[in-house]
C-alpha cells in the first residue's frame, strides 16, 4: 500500500538519535519514553529491521529496553515492558471507519472521512451554534497535540466547549496548587530529591501498582522507618511500610480532609510548626489556626477511625524529619471536596515549613502520561497555553498574537468535563463531539448516562488506536499513531519536558492528530495555521507559553534532544527550574496562601444489609480505561476481569465467597463481578478497579457530583449495596462487551 | 417593633427587612452557630448580635485540660477571632451578659443597661461546673428563683455569673481563669485532689500527672466514669490510671473541706474529708462533679426548663417559637401536646429524656442544624417576595430538594447520630495520651443477662430486636471490650486499651452499622493481623516480590527450578527486578532458599 503524500512528509521526520535509510524508515535504536503513566520511564526501542536485534521479540515491530533516567533508573514495569504488543495488535484500527445504517463499521478513505466530519461540524455549528460542538481531550496526548487541540477548538470550531479527562485526574490538586502557590506543577522538585528524605507521607496514592518504578525513590524513607501511607486499603504501597519501614494509616473512606485538619491541629497544638517560616513565607495562618481548633485528635479519631496515638505519631514524625515530603494522589483528590483536601495537605506542609526548600516539599503525583503538560496548554475549558487564564485580557492578547488572530475571535471559558458530558445530546447542549485520547464510556462518572448522552449526539468522532468502548459508539473513528510511531514532547510528573520519538512507521492508513487537525482546519476554512510537524507546533507552543505560568519559551527540540534536564518554567535565556519556590512563591507578594478549609457534611451510610462504601482505583496490569492494556495478552491474562475486593468479615455476613459472584447496585447502575476476599480492606468498604468494560464498569455506580472549585467528580465515596448472586452464564468476551455497549 | 404572629417569626411575603438574630452565649456552640449563619448576614438577610459574658472570643473548652497542664498554648484554643463576623456586620459584645428577656416585645436587656430587639433569639448559655455540697464551700441556691417577666430585684446576670467565690486552693476547670490556677499547680508539681471521676475529672487527673503533679482522684462509686463505662471497663481504666501514677480512691463520699490559714490569714485548702473519716490532703482541690445547664435566664423569662432549657427536635423552645436553645443549656425533648406550657411549667413532671450531653459534638451539630433551618426559612421568606434574587431562589430550591448546593451550604450534620441507640446517645472518649478509653450507648447488659427467648419473639411482633452482648477482657494487659447490639446493630460499647478497635467501633456506632457476626474481627484491629511488624510470611508462594512486574515467590521459584539461578536470569525470564530494582535482594533470598531445598 502506498503511503499518502501527507504521510510521506511525516516520514521524513526522524529523531536525532537515529539515522534513517533513504526511504525514511528508521532502523537504529531510538530513545523515547513509555506510553503510559506520568513517570515517563525512559526506554529504548529497537525496530525489528535493526541488524543485531535480539530474536526473542522478533514478532513485535520494536523491542523495548529500559534506559537510565532519573525517574526509572533503567527499570520498567509490566505495562512498559509489554507496550509494544499494541503496535501491531489485531484489534488495531488501520483505516478510517464509518458507521453504517445497520450499526456496523465500514472502512472509508481519509478524504471521505474528513469531508464528512468537516461537513457535520459545519452543519452542526450552523444549526445549533459553535458551542454545540464539543471536544473532549486526554492527558495522554503529547504537548503538541494538546496545544493544537485547544487552538483548533477555539479557532477552527469557534467553540468554548473543550475539556479533558485530566478533570478526573489532576484538577483538584491543580486547583489547590494554584490557589496556594500561584502555580501548579505536580512535583515542584525533582523526583530524585525524594531519595534523601527520611519521611514521606503518601496520601491516597498506590504507586507500587500505578507507577511501580517510582517506589525506588521511597527507599531512603523506608530505611529511615519513615514511609507513611494513608489509604483505606492495605495496598501494595501500604505494604511497603511493613517491617519497620513506616506506618500504614487506614482511615474510613472520605475522611481524608478531617484527618489532615487533625494533623494540622496537632502540629500547631504540640508546637511543632515552623513559626519562622510561616511568618516569612505565608499568609493566612491565623484563619488556619482557628479553623483547626475544633479538630482535636479525639474528634478526628471519631470521624476517621484513625487512633489518636497514630495521629500524634504521624504529626511528630513529619515534624522531626530532616527531610519530609507530603505527596497526594487520586485517593484524596477524587472527592467532591478534593480541592479542599489537597489544600489541607498543602496547609499541613506549610505549617511544617516544608514547601520551597531543598530538602522537603509537597507534591501531587500526576497520573496520565502527559497529565502535567496536558493541563498547561489549552485543553482545559478555562485555559490558554502556558497555563494562562482564558478570561485574562492580556493572556488572550498574547495568544491571539501568536495565533495571528483578533483576540475577540477566541471564545471565553467553557464548562468542565462532567458538565460537558452531562450536556451531551441535550437540547441546547452538545450536539457534535470530538474525542481524542479518552474513553469516557468507561472512565467518566455515572458512565451509563455518559453512554446515553453519546448515543443522543447528532455526530460523534473518536480518534483512537482501537475500538474503545467510546469509539464503538462513534459515527466516524479516525485511526491515529501510537507512541512509538510519533514525535513530540511530554511533560512528566516533575514538570520535566521530555522527547517522545518515532522508532517505526505507523501502519499505512494511520495518521497523526496533528495532520487531522490540519486537514480539518483547511476544510473548515479556519483562521490560523495548523502545522502537522510536531517540531513546528512545539515552537509555536513555546512562543504561546512565553510569559505564562508554564513558560516553555526557552525550549526547542534541539535542546531537549541533548538530554539536558528541562524543568519548566523555562523562559528564554534561563536553564529551567528543577526546584520551584526556593525564594518565593508565584503569587505577587511571593508568599504562599494558607486557605482555611472546612469539611462539608457527607453522611456516611449505615453499614447494614450490604450497604457499603465503594472506592474505585487501579491495578498494576492496567492503565486508565484499559482500552490499551486489556489488549495485551500478558496483562489481560493476569487481570482479565474486575474483582470486587471485600473484607472476609463483611463477606461472611453477605454470603459472599472468594471468587463468587456479587452484584453492586445503587440508583445509577448495577455491576456484576467476582469477589476477592481480603483483609487488606476496611470492613465498611469495597474496592473496584475501573479498567473494565460493560457491566463491570465501576463508573456505572459513581455519581456525577463534582467539586465546586475543580470540577473533580467523586470517585472514592460511593454508596452501594452488595449482594451475592448466582454465577451468570459464560462471561462475555471483551469484544462482545464492546459490541453490546455499542 | 415587630408584629407578634402566632406562626413564628418569619411570615412569607413580608418585606425583606433583615431578620434580627440575637445569640446569647459566645462559647464554642454559640460561635459555631455564628459561623454557620454568617452567609445569611453577609447576604444582608440577617442582622446578628452575639452577647458573650467572657471577655474573649470563643475558645475550645474541650482543650482546656491540655492547656491547663501546659501541653499546648493558649492560641491553640481559639475557635474564632470574630473577624469574619464583624466584617460581615455582625456585632459581638464580649464581656457582656444578658440580664433578662422580654418575650412580649421581643427584646433582651444587657448588663450595660441597653436593650436589643430580636426576631429570633438563640440561647447558647452553656453550663457551669457543679459545686458539690461540702462543709466549708458555699453554694448559690438557684432553686429559690421565681420566674416572671418583670424579675425586679433578681439580677439574672449576677445569679448566672457571681458564683460564691470558691475558697483559695479550690477550683473547677471550666474557663481560662480556672486553667491558670491548675497550670500553676501542675508546673509547681503540687498535690492535686480531683473530686469526681467523670470523663473530665479523669482527663485532668491523667494530664496533670503526666505534667508532673501528684494527683489523687476521689470518687463516689466503685469505678471511674461510671456514667459511661461498665464495671469491666472501669476496672481496667482504674488499673491504667494507677499505672500512670494517679492515686484512685473509690467509694469515697466527700463531706467537708479542711482549711489551713496562710501567714496572711487567708484560708486555703488543706484536705478533703470523707464520710468514713478519710482525709486526703493536697494543695489544690479540683472540683469535677459535672456541669449544670445555665438556665436562669430562660427560667426567669418563663420558659419551660428541666435539666436544660426545654426545646423540641427543631431546637425551638416549647413555649416560644422565637426562642431557641443549643448546646449545653439545651434539653431536647419532644414537646408534649397536652401539657400546660409556658410560665406554668414548674418542673413537677419527671425530667424527659434527652438532657444536655455535656459533649461538644452534639452541641456543634445543633448549631449547624439550627443555622441551616434559619437560613432555609429566611431565604424562603425572601424568595417569596418580589425582590427574590435568582441565586437565593435556586438555593431554596436545592434545599427543598435535599440537595447540597455548591459553595458554603448549610450543613445539617457531619455525622448523623445513631438512631438505633436512641436520642442523645453520644460517644465519650477519654482524652489522655496512652490510655485509650471510648464508650457509647447503654452498656449495662452482660453477655449472659440476655434473655435467649428474645429470639422467639422475633420480627413482626413489634418486640424490640434481640439484644446481644459480646465481651473480651484481659485486665492483665489493660484490654477490655464490650459490644452491645440490637438486631445486629451496635447500640453500645466500651473499649479500653485497644485504640484501633475503639476507633472502628466509634465509626460503626455513629453510623448505626451492623457488626460482623464474628465480633473477634474487631479485636484483631489491635492484633497481629494489622501489625505491620508481624505481617505475613514474606516467602509464602503467593507473596509478591517484584511489585513493578507483579512477580510472586512462586513464579520466581518455578523459574529457578527451570534453571534460572541468578538474579539476572530471573530478571530475563520473569522481569522480576527489572522495574525499580528494589526487590533484587529478595529475589536473591528466594533463590538461596530454592538452592537450599532438595528438588522434589
Amino acid at each position: 500500500m502506498n503511503p499518502s503524500p501527507d504521510l510521506d512528509k511525516l516520514d521524513q521526520r526522524v529523531s536525532t538519535s537515529s539515522t534513517s535509510d533513504t526511504k525514511g524508515t528508521t532502523v537504529n535504536p531510538v530513545d523515547t519514553h513509555c506510553p503510559y503513566c506520568a513517570l515517563q520511564c525512559a526506554m529504548t526501542l529497537t525496530p525489528a529491521a535493526t541488524p543485531g536485534r535480539p530474536t526473542d521479540a522478533i514478532s513485535l515491530p520494536v523491542s523495548i529496553a529500559g534506559r537510565a533516567f532519573p525517574t526509572n533508573r533503567g527499570g520498567l514495569c509490566k505495562k512498559g515492558w509489554t507496550a509494544a504488543e499494541l503496535l501491531d495488535s489485531a484489534d488495531r484500527i488501520r483505516e478510517p471507519m464509518r458507521r453504517r445504517p445497520d450499526g456496523s463499521f465500514a472502512p472509508v478513505s481519509w478524504a471521505e472521512a474528513l469531508d464528512l466530519v468537516a461537513e457535520k461540524l459545519l452543519a452542526g455549528r450552523a444549526e445549533h451554534g459553535a458551542d454545540s460542538v464539543g471536544v473532549f481531550g486526554g492527558g495522554g496526548l503529547t504537548n503538541e497535540k494538546a496545544y493544537q487541540l485547544g487552538k483548533f477548538t477555539r479557532l477552527a470550531l469557534g467553540s468554548s466547549r473543550i475539556d479533558y479527562n485530566g478533570r478526573f485526574c489532576m484538577s483538584s490538586a491543580a486547583a489547590a496548587g494554584n490557589r496556594a502557590f500561584g502555580l501548579d506543577r505536580g512535583l515542584p522538585f525533582r523526583v530524585e530529591d525524594l531519595d534523601a528524605a527520611d519521611t514521606i507521607l503518601m496520601l491516597g496514592s498506590n504507586v507500587a501498582q500505578t507507577m511501580p518504578p517510582f517506589i525506588g525513590h521511597l527507599d531512603g524513607a523506608r530505611q529511615a522507618g519513615g514511609l507513611i501511607v494513608v489509604d483505606p486499603r492495605r495496598t501494595a504501597t501500604a505494604r511497603l511500610t511493613d517491617d519497620g519501614a513506616g506506618m500504614h494509616v487506614q482511615p474510613a473512606p472520605g475522611t481524608d480532609l478531617v484527618l489532615l485538619l487533625g494533623l494540622t491541629h496537632l502540629v500547631l497544638a504540640e508546637r511543632l510548626a515552623d513559626t519562622d517560616y510561616l511568618a516569612r513565607r505565608t499568609t493566612g495562618l491565623t484563619q488556619l489556626r482557628l479553623s483547626v481548633a475544633g479538630w482535636y485528635p479525639h474528634r478526628v479519631q471519631e470521624h476517621t477511625g484513625v487512633p489518636v496515638w497514630q495521629l500524634r505519631e504521624l504529626a511528630r514524625r513529619l515534624a522531626a524529619g530532616r527531610g519530609s515530603y507530603i505527596l497526594t494522589g487520586r485517593g484524596v483528590e477524587q472527592h467532591v471536596d478534593g480541592t479542599d483536601t489537597a489544600t489541607a495537605a498543602i496547609n499541613l506542609a506549610l505549617v511544617l515549613g516544608l514547601v520551597g526548600t531543598t530538602h522537603s516539599g509537597y507534591g501531587t503525583l500526576t497520573g496520565q502520561g502527559n497529565g502535567q503538560g496536558g493541563r498547561e496548554h489549552g485543553q482545559k475549558c478555562d485555559q490558554l497555553p502556558g497555563y494562562r487564564k482564558i478570561t485574562d485580557p492580556a493572556a488572550r492578547a498574547h495568544v491571539a498574537g501568536v495565533w495571528g488572530v483578533d483576540p475577540a475571535v477566541i471564545p471565553g471559558a467553557g464548562i468542565p468535563a462532567v458538565e460537558l458530558l452531562g450536556a451531551l445530546g441535550r437540547p441546547g447542549g452538545i450536539r457534535t463531539l470530538l474525542v481524542h485520547g479518552a474513553n469516557v464510556v468507561v472512565s467518566a462518572p455515572d458512565a451509563d448516562s455518559v453512554r446515553r448522552g453519546l448515543k443522543n449526539l447528532d455526530f460523534l468522532v473518536v480518534c483512537d488506536f482501537f475500538f474503545s468502548e467510546t469509539a464503538a459508539l462513534a459515527d466516524v473513528v479516525l485511526p491515529v499513531t501510537q507512541w512509538a510511531e510519533e514525535e513530540g514532547t511530554m511533560t512528566s510528573l516533575e514538570g520535566r519536558v521530555i522527547r517522545r520519538r518515532r522508532a517505526i512507521d505507523p501502519p499505512a492508513g494511520v495518521r497523526s492528530e496533528l495532520w487531522i487537525f490540519q486537514e480539518l482546519a483547511r476544510r473548515l476554512d479556519a483562521p490560523g495555521v495548523y502545522s502537522a510537524e510536531p517540531g513546528e507546533v512545539f515552537d509555536e507552543l513555546c512562543r504561546a507559553s512565553a510569559g505564562g505560568v508554564a513558560d516553555y519559551s526557552g525550549l526547542d527540540y534541539a535542546l531537549l534532544d541533548t538530554g539536558e534536564p528541562a524543568y519548566w518554567p523555562y523562559p528564554v535565556g534561563s536553564t529551567g527550574t528543577p526546584r520551584l519556590f526556593l525564594d518565593r512563591f508565584a503569587h505577587d507578594d511571593g508568599r504562599a496562601r494558607i486557605v482555611a478549609v472546612t469539611p462539608r457534611a457527607v453522611p456516611a451510610p449505615a453499614q447494614t444489609q450490604g450497604a457499603l462504601t465503594l472506592i474505585t482505583g487501579r491495578l498494576l496490569e492496567h492503565y486508565q480505561s484499559g482500552a490499551q492494556t486489556r489488549r495485551v495478552p500478558e496483562l489481560s491474562g493476569a487481570q482479565p476481569e474486575a474483582r470486587m475486593q471485600v473484607h472476609p468479615a463483611t463477606a461472611v455476613g453477605l454470603g459472599v465467597i472468594d471468587g463468587g459472584w456479587v452484584e453492586l447496585t445503587n440508583e445509577r447502575g448495577v455491576v456484576r463481578c467476582r469477589a476477592q476476599l481480603s483483609t487488606d480492606i476496611r470492613p465498611d468498604t469495597v474496592f473496584l478497579p475501573f479498567h473494565f468494560p460493560a457491566d463491570q464498569r465501576a463508573n456505572l455506580l459513581t455519581a456525577a457530583a463534582t467539586d465546586p472549585i475543580s470540577g473533580m467528580p467523586e470517585f472514592k465515596r460511593t454508596a452501594v449495596r452488595v449482594r451475592a448472586i448466582a454465577a451468570p452464564g459464560r462471561p462475555a468476551t471483551d469484544h462482545e462487551r464492546v459490541m453490546a455497549d455499542a | 417593633m415587630p408584629e407578634l404572629t402566632s406562626s413564628g417569626p418569619t411570615s412569607p411575603g413580608r418585606p425583606a427587612a433583615p431578620e434580627r438574630i440575637v445569640v446569647v452565649g459566645y462559647g464554642p456552640v454559640g460561635a459555631r452557630f455564628v459561623d454557620e449563619i454568617l452567609p445569611l448576614v453577609e447576604a444582608g438577610l440577617a442582622e446578628l448580635t452575639v452577647v458573650g459574658a467572657e471577655a474573649v472570643h470563643a475558645y475550645n473548652r474541650v482543650l482546656l485540660a491540655d492547656y491547663a497542664v501546659g501541653h499546648t498554648d493558649r492560641d491553640t484554643l481559639d475557635l474564632t477571632d470574630g473577624g469574619r463576623a464583624m466584617a460581615a456586620g455582625a456585632r459581638i459584645l464580649t464581656g457582656t451578659t444578658v440580664t433578662s428577656v422580654n418575650r412580649t416585645i421581643r427584646t433582651v436587656s444587657l448588663s450595660d443597661g441597653s436593650t436589643l430587639p430580636y426576631d429570633r433569639l438563640v440561647l447558647a448559655t452553656g453550663a457551669r461546673a457543679n459545686v458539690p455540697t461540702l462543709d466549708g464551700v458555699k453554694r448559690v441556691r438557684r432553686a429559690v428563683m421565681k420566674p416572671g417577666t418583670d424579675a425586679a430585684g433578681l439580677d439574672a446576670a449576677a445569679l448566672d455569673w457571681a458564683d460564691a467565690p470558691l475558697p483559695r486552693g479550690v477550683s473547677a476547670l471550666r474557663d481560662l481563669a480556672d486553667a491558670a490556677v491548675v497550670l500553676a499547680a501542675v508546673q509547681a508539681g503540687r498535690r492535686i485532689v480531683v473530686l469526681g471521676a467523670g470523663v473530665l475529672g479523669m482527663e485532668i487527673a491523667l494530664a496533670a500527672a503526666a505534667g508532673g503533679a501528684q494527683v489523687c482522684v476521689v470518687y463516689h462509686g466503685e469505678i471511674p466514669m461510671n456514667r459511661n463505662l461498665d464495671r469491666g471497663g472501669g476496672s481496667v481504666l482504674t488499673r491504667a490510671a494507677r499505672r500512670a501514677g494517679v492515686t484512685m480512691v473509690n467509694h469515697a463520699r466527700a463531706e467537708s473541706v479542711l482549711f489551713q490559714h496562710d501567714d496572711d490569714g487567708v484560708e486555703r485548702f488543706e484536705a478533703l474529708i470523707c464520710a468514713d473519716g478519710k482525709q486526703i490532703s493536697g494543695d489544690l482541690l479540683l472540683l469535677s462533679c459535672g456541669v449544670g445547664a445555665r438556665t436562669e435566664l430562660a427560667h426567669l423569662a418563663g420558659l419551660p426548663v428541666s435539666t436544660g432549657i426545654l426545646v423540641d427536635e427543631s431546637l425551638q423552645s416549647w413555649a416560644d417559637t422565637a426562642i431557641h436553645a443549643i448546646g449545653d443549656c439545651a434539653h431536647v425533648a419532644a414537646r408534649p401536646a397536652d401539657a400546660d406550657l409556658g410560665a406554668a411549667w414548674n418542673g413537677a413532671r419527671m425530667a424527659p429524656a434527652g438532657g444536655p450531653s455535656g459533649l461538644i459534638g452534639p452541641g456543634w451539630r445543633q448549631a449547624d442544624s439550627l443555622a441551616a433551618r434559619f437560613s432555609a426559612e429566611i431565604r424562603a421568606g425572601v424568595a417569596g417576595t418580589a425582590t427574590a434574587s435568582p441565586a437565593s431562589a435556586a438555593l431554596v430550591e436545592s434545599v427543598a430538594a435535599g440537595v447540597t448546593p455548591a459553595g458554603p451550604a448549610p450543613v445539617a450534620s457531619i455525622q448523623a447520630p445513631n438512631v438505633a441507640a436512641g436520642p442523645g446517645a453520644s460517644v465519650v472518649m477519654l482524652k489522655a495520651e496512652g490510655i485509650d478509653v471510648v464508650a457509647a450507648g447503654d452498656t449495662a447488659a452482660d453477655p449472659f443477662d440476655v434473655d435467649d427467648s428474645a429470639h422467639a419473639h422475633g420480627c413482626g411482633t413489634g418486640a424490640p430486636a434481640p439484644l446481644a452482648v459480646a465481651q473480651w477482657a484481659v485486665p492483665e494487659h489493660g484490654r477490655y471490650v464490650k459490644m452491645v447490639t440490637r438486631g445486629g446493630i451496635l447500640t453500645g460499647f466500651v473499649c479500653v486499651g485497644m485504640p484501633r478497635t475503639g476507633a472502628e467501633l466509634t465509626l460503626l456506632f455513629e453510623r448505626g452499622s451492623e457488626l460482623p457476626a464474628d465480633r473477634s474481627v474487631l479485636l484483631r484491629f489491635d492484633g497481629p493481623d494489622y501489625d505491620p511488624a508481624s505481617a505475613g510470611d514474606a516467602f509464602a508462594p503467593e507473596s509478591t516480590v517484584c511489585w513493578c512486574n507483579g512477580v510472586t515467590v512462586e513464579a520466581i521459584t518455578a523459574s529457578a527450578h527451570a534453571g534460572n539461578d541468578t538474579v539476572a536470569c530471573i530478571g530475563s525470564a520473569t522481569r522480576a527486578g527489572t522495574g525499580c530494582g528494589g526487590c533484587k535482594g529478595r529475589i536473591g533470598e528466594v533463590l538461596e532458599r530454592v538452592a537450599a531445598q532438595p528438588v522434589a
